[in-house]
């Protein structure tokens, strides 16, 4: 399989995810946007560590870190957008910022 | 009686001068050191006394001092009472003093301190009574027009310096009768819009008649024995520096001779005995500027002596009449010959020495000065002789119209319905009677002309004939001559023009500062300001706008990156 | 013995702004004028004669790589100053003893002055810089803090005004004194010849702004009426002395040839200056905003005498300052006393009559006024006397019709100086008094403060030979031989 198929698809999901970022106003699924950019690198991670026939795979091992972090990221950004939402009854960015 | 102190100190200033000045008194020559003009720069200025006395020098100090004296025991009398006598004596002293400075230095530094201290003294003294708004007007044009007319002087001194390397008057004028004058035309007109403004001549002349709601021993010392002196003392003491040069001659010629008919003209409707002596004395000053510019200023400082003791005389016996009935205005005077008989022979003799009657000093002194004039008109003397010849019919014109207002001031005052009055205090009658002692004294010694004698005494009594027999005739002296009395509208430059335009200048001004000049710095403040609203907007504090600004700028940058590489 | 005179009023200053809570103000300020009597006598002491070029020289090493020294000393240019601003900042320590003095406000004042006098002691770019700086942020605290206290917004405006300005002019004079510094490689002012003409339009600029030179002048008025007595004192006093001092140290005497080619324009804006200012103080109805455009008319006289760079241009300029010291001094502190006791420094509101109402306070007024339009034989009249007489000469950077017309204007100044000072007397010290709650005459701290300056103003005026002596130049040879006629 040549490299171009999964940079493509790592390009695609991490144009969609800084779209999610800077353009939905609401806090989860701006946490979702910020999924999907970090998965859009593991993708890419994958793939070179594929490519380059990397013989230790740092890529892979690199790949395991990030989503162990990933996880204990979404974990710690609900509990904060549960936090704010129980204190401001919303989860919409704008809002929230605007009433601080 | 603590105001008797201020008369003791004038009186041991006047000892001390007398004896200073008295062995002056004759011709005398002198040893002298004067620095060379050998074209550096002059000295730095300093105000070394550098005391040094002319034999006309010496008169014109005594008489200072002489007039200072009378004048200080006279107030005690006039002014005693006054809350305010004590600065008033000592400012009186100062003046006295700075005259001194004045005419008894060399040193042209020393002569300026003491033009315009004179200038300040006057100022102070003719606003003693700054309650009321004469005094104050009057006291803040005579400081305005004689300061503007000092800054002349200043100018005049600098040109002195540069031209002969000395701040020496004697040393510079040493050097100009050699044969050596330079810048004569310069020197002389800045000198003659100096003494124009101090003694009070054509156009800067009007200050002097405002200045009289001064007290009245203070209008005496001005008028006889400083300030207005000093202006003929320079004009004549610096007469080596500008003797060459015809224009500055012709053009004091033709002032003389504008200021005394004009003087004598407006002295002759006044309805105020204080104001119709003060034209006089513009008048009379300008007799002297005249024979001055004729080539002789000894004939104008010989007549500025006569002219302080009889006008002293004249002011210190309208104080007297100003003590009784309460006011300057001729309407409250008349008939006082014989409640105050003493005032009325005094003031008699000095009227007839203002109209030139011998044997008083005025008739001398007058015919001095007439007959530089002739020979001025006859071309002997240093003015073109058709000025000349103008400038003496002008002086005879005059010589008519100052009997006719002496006669005029005489009558009205003193005859008429008997009026109930009483003579001064002895202490104001002393002086009076002293400076008619001295009208007839100073006549001892004057050069005599019998031709000059005949014609003016003829015109005088001519006048006095025609006034005599028009009062006797109508029984009122009052000359209906409008434009005369409003003094030709001379003075609305001083009183409307410049006062507005410097207001309206100062107004600009302030506006201009306020809305002009702090264009820049306004601006530079509204330009930071535009310039933070326009940054401003980019701090939206919108986290998720700074991410896509970032976000696009990486890409701007990548795709720039991938292009040019 | 320089950096005792200068570490003294600095080292007070300093522990009464640390200790402001546990002295009191009346024994701060005198722990203040002991300083400034003793920083005085020093600089009196220091002085070793005219032949001398640097008198007291003191040159250590400072910051090694920038070739910036610790170097100070005194010169025959800014010894006169020096003596002025001590006289100065004692006189404003004495008119603090009193009962509500803040302590702080001594220790300003202590540093202000401090700062002052090494500026004028500073011989070395960088040092004469720092100092120049060092007086600013203090005169800041002094007019916001302590100024009119009717107006506290205005006060504040008029202190941030001020500090705009002369910040904006530091800077270009620090641009101009790098500029300078960097090519030569030396910041030794009495080593420095010669530089490129754009550092000399810089450090002229900086030094117009605080003279100040129309049309960089509008600060003035505001920061001078909203101060308090002792920072207007200071401001008028000192803070102009310093433009003054600095065009002649760095314009004229460093970079002569590259000042040559600005004077003209220099000597334009004093004399615009002098007629503009007097034509603005005859609209003037707050009697201190007067004063302090009155300030502007005597700078323009010492701006034109400097701009003719010749010895009695020099002696003109240091006159003029010192005069110009004394005499604003005395107005502000007469005027300060009139707005301390009515509340207000306008003349309609102060009425008329002080004459009668605080005799002696009038008659410091008007002596005050009558020396600073130049009568001749008090200070005020030297200054201008030689510097139109250096216009007048010319001299040989000016152009001969220049320099008359520049002449003709400033005699216009003069005469216009006059009048606006004889309306202002005739406003509130002439009149029929209309008394008024506040009226008092001086006490004696007061009198005492005001009688020094006007017998220092009369010795001046009486006896300028020891200050113009020290400026006849040795190209003066005046040769005397006796005359019998």
């Amino acid at each position: 399989m040549p490299l171009l198929y999964p940079l493509i698809l790592a390009a695609v999901l991490f144009g969609i995810g800084v779209y999610g970022v800077l353009a939905r106003r609401n806090a989860v699924l701006m946490l979702l946007g910020v999924e999907l950019m970090l998965n859009a690198v593991n993708l890419n991670l994958v793939a070179f560590d594929a490519w380059l026939e990397d013989e230790i795979h740092t890529g892979q091992s690199l790949t395991l870190f990030t989503i162990a972090i990933a996880a204990a990221e979404i974990g710690l950004g609900l509990a904060i957008i549960l936090a704010l939402f129980r204190a401001v009854r919303t989860i919409d960015v704008d809002q929230v910022g605007a009433e601080s | 009686m603590t105001k008797w102190a201020y008369s003791g100190i004038t009186a041991v200033l006047a000892v001390v001068v007398a004896i200073w000045a008295i062995p002056d008194l004759g011709d005398k020559y002198f040893g002298y050191f004067a620095p060379l003009n050998d074209g550096t720069s002059p000295p730095m200025p300093d105000l070394s006394p550098d005391l040094f006395l002319f034999p006309v020098s010496a008169q014109i100090v005594l008489l200072t001092v002489g007039v200072g004296l009378l004048v200080q025991i006279y107030s005690t009398a006039y002014l005693g009472h006054h809350p305010r006598y004590r600065s008033y004596a000592l400012i009186i002293i100062l003046f006295l003093l700075a005259m001194i400075a004045v005419v008894g230095t060399t040193n042209l530094w020393v002569l300026l301190v003491g033009w315009e201290v004179m200038g300040l003294c006057s100022y102070l003294l003719i606003g003693h009574e700054w309650e009321t708004a004469e005094a104050r007007a009057g006291a803040a044009k005579a400081f305005l027009m004689t300061r503007i007319a000092d800054l002349g002087l200043v100018l005049a001194i600098l040109v002195i310096g540069e031209t002969y390397g000395t701040y020496d008057l004697l040393g510079a004028e040493l050097v100009a009768s050699d044969g050596g004058a330079e810048n004569s035309t310069a020197i002389g007109l800045l000198v003659l819009v100096a003494v124009v403004g101090k003694s009070a001549q054509f156009p800067l002349h009007s200050w002097l008649p405002d200045a009289m709601p001064g007290p009245t021993p203070i209008t005496a010392l001005i008028h006889a024995a400083t300030m207005v002196a000093a202006g003929v003392y320079l004009a004549a003491r610096m007469f080596p520096l500008y003797r060459d040069s015809e224009l500055v001659l012709v053009a004091l010629a033709v002032i003389a001779g504008i200021t005394m008919l004009i003087g004598a003209l407006f002295a002759l409707v006044q309805a105020d005995l204080k104001r119709a002596l003060a034209w006089s004395t513009v008048s009379q000053l300008a007799l002297m500027f005249a024979a001055i510019s004729a080539g002789d200023p000894e004939a104008g400082t010989d007549h500025l002596i006569a002219h302080g003791a009889f006008k002293a005389l004249l002011f210190l016996g309208c104080g007297c009449l100003m003590h009784t009935v309460g006011s300057s205005a001729l309407s409250a005077m008349g008939g006082l010959r014989k409640a105050m008989p003493v005032t009325f022979v005094s003031m008699t003799i000095g009227f007839a020495a203002l109209a030139g009657l011998a044997p008083t000093v005025g008739f001398f002194t007058k015919d001095s000065v007439l007959e530089a004039l002739k020979h001025s008109a006859d071309g002997d003397g240093t003015l073109p002789a058709s000025v000349g010849q103008v400038l003496f019919y002008v002086a005879l014109a005059t010589t008519f119209v100052t009997a006719v207002y002496a006669a005029r001031l005489w009558l009205i005052a003193f005859f008429g319905e008997p009026k109930e009055g009483h003579e001064a205090p002895r202490a104001m009658l002393l002086p009076v009677v002293l400076l008619a002692v001295a009208t007839f004294a100073l006549s001892i010694g004057q050069p005599f002309h019998l031709g000059f004698g005949l014609v003016s005494t003829g015109i005088a009594v001519l006048a006095t004939a025609v006034v005599v027999y028009a009062w006797s005739n109508r029984g009122e002296l009052d000359i209906d001559a409008p434009l005369l009395t409003r003094e030709l509208d001379l003075d609305t430059p001083y009183t409307r023009w410049i006062p507005a335009i410097t207001r309206e200048a100062a107004r600009l001004v302030v506006v201009v500062d306020r809305d002009g000049v702090d264009a820049y710095s306004d601006g530079g403040a509204s330009g930071a300001q535009l310039t933070s609203r326009a940054l401003e907007i980019v701090q939206s504090r919108n986290v998720q706008r700074y991410a896509t600004v970032m976000t696009l700028g990486v890409i701007a940058l990548v795709v720039a990156g991938v292009i040019w590489t | 013995m320089i950096t005792t005179a200068l570490s003294i009023p600095f080292g007070l200053g300093l522990l009464l702004l640390v200790f402001r809570n546990t002295v009191s103000g009346r024994v701060a300020a005198l722990l203040g004028s002991a300083a400034m009597a003793a920083s005085l006598v020093l600089y009196a002491l220091v002085w070793e004669g005219r032949s001398v070029r640097v008198s007291g020289e003191v040159d250590t090493s400072w910051i090694e790589p920038l070739g910036a020294r610790l170097h100070l000393g005194v010169t025959y240019v800014s010894w006169p100053f020096l003596l002025m601003t001590a006289v100065l900042g004692l006189l404003c320590c004495v008119w603090l003893i009193a009962e509500d003095t803040s302590p702080a406000l001594v220790g300003l004042v202590l540093i202000i002055s401090a700062s002052a006098l090494g500026v004028f002691s500073s011989l070395d770019l960088l040092l004469f810089f720092v100092f120049f700086e060092l007086a600013l942020i203090p005169m800041w605290f002094v007019i916001a803090w302590w100024g009119d206290p009717h107006d506290p917004e205005g006060r504040r405006r008029a202190a941030t005004r001020f500090l705009l300005f002369t910040v904006t002019g530091s800077a270009l004079l620090l641009v101009g004194i790098v500029w300078v510094a960097s090519p030569f490689g030396s910041l030794q002012i009495l080593d420095i010849k010669g530089a490129a003409l754009g550092a000399a339009v810089l450090i002229v600029l900086g030094f117009a702004v605080k003279t100040p030179l129309v049309p960089l002048h509008t600060w003035l008025p505001d920061a001078h009426s909203k101060a308090p007595t002792v920072g207007s004192v200071l401001l008028a006093g000192v803070f102009l002395k310093l433009g003054t001092y600095g065009l002649i140290l760095l314009g004229a005497q460093m970079l002569p040839e590259e000042f040559a080619k600005i004077a003209p324009y220099v000597a334009t804006a004093g004399v615009v200056g002098i007629v503009w200012s007097a034509l603005a103080c005859y609209a003037q109805d707050d009697l201190k905003r007067l004063i302090a455009y009155s300030s502007i008319g005597h700078m323009g006289f010492v701006a034109l005498a400097i701009s003719t760079m010749s010895d009695v241009g020099l002696a003109a300029a240091v006159f003029g300052s010192v005069a110009h010291g004394l005499i604003t001094g005395l107005l502000f502190f007469a005027s300060g006393s009139i707005k301390d006791r009515l509340g207000t420094a306008s003349m309609a509101a102060i009425g008329r009559g002080l004459y009668a109402r605080t005799p002696w306070l009038a008659v410091a007024f008007v002596f005050g006024a009558v020396a600073s339009l130049g009568l001749p034989g008090l200070a005020g009249f030297w200054g201008e006397l030689l510097s139109l007489r250096a216009a007048y000469e010319v001299g040989d950077v000016l152009s001969k019709p220049g320099a008359w017309t520049l002449v003709g204007f400033a005699v216009l100044g003069i005469a216009l100086t006059t009048a606006y000072f004889v309306r202002a007397i005739r406003l509130i010290a002439q009149g029929e008094a209309v008394p008024h709650e506040g009226d008092r005459d001086l006490n004696r701290r007061e009198a005492l403060v005001m009688s020094v300056l006007a017998v220092g103003i009369v010795a001046l005026g009486v006896a300028p030979g020891p200050l113009v002596g020290l400026y006849d130049g040795p190209n003066f040879q005046g040769s005397y031989e006796a005359v019998t006629p």
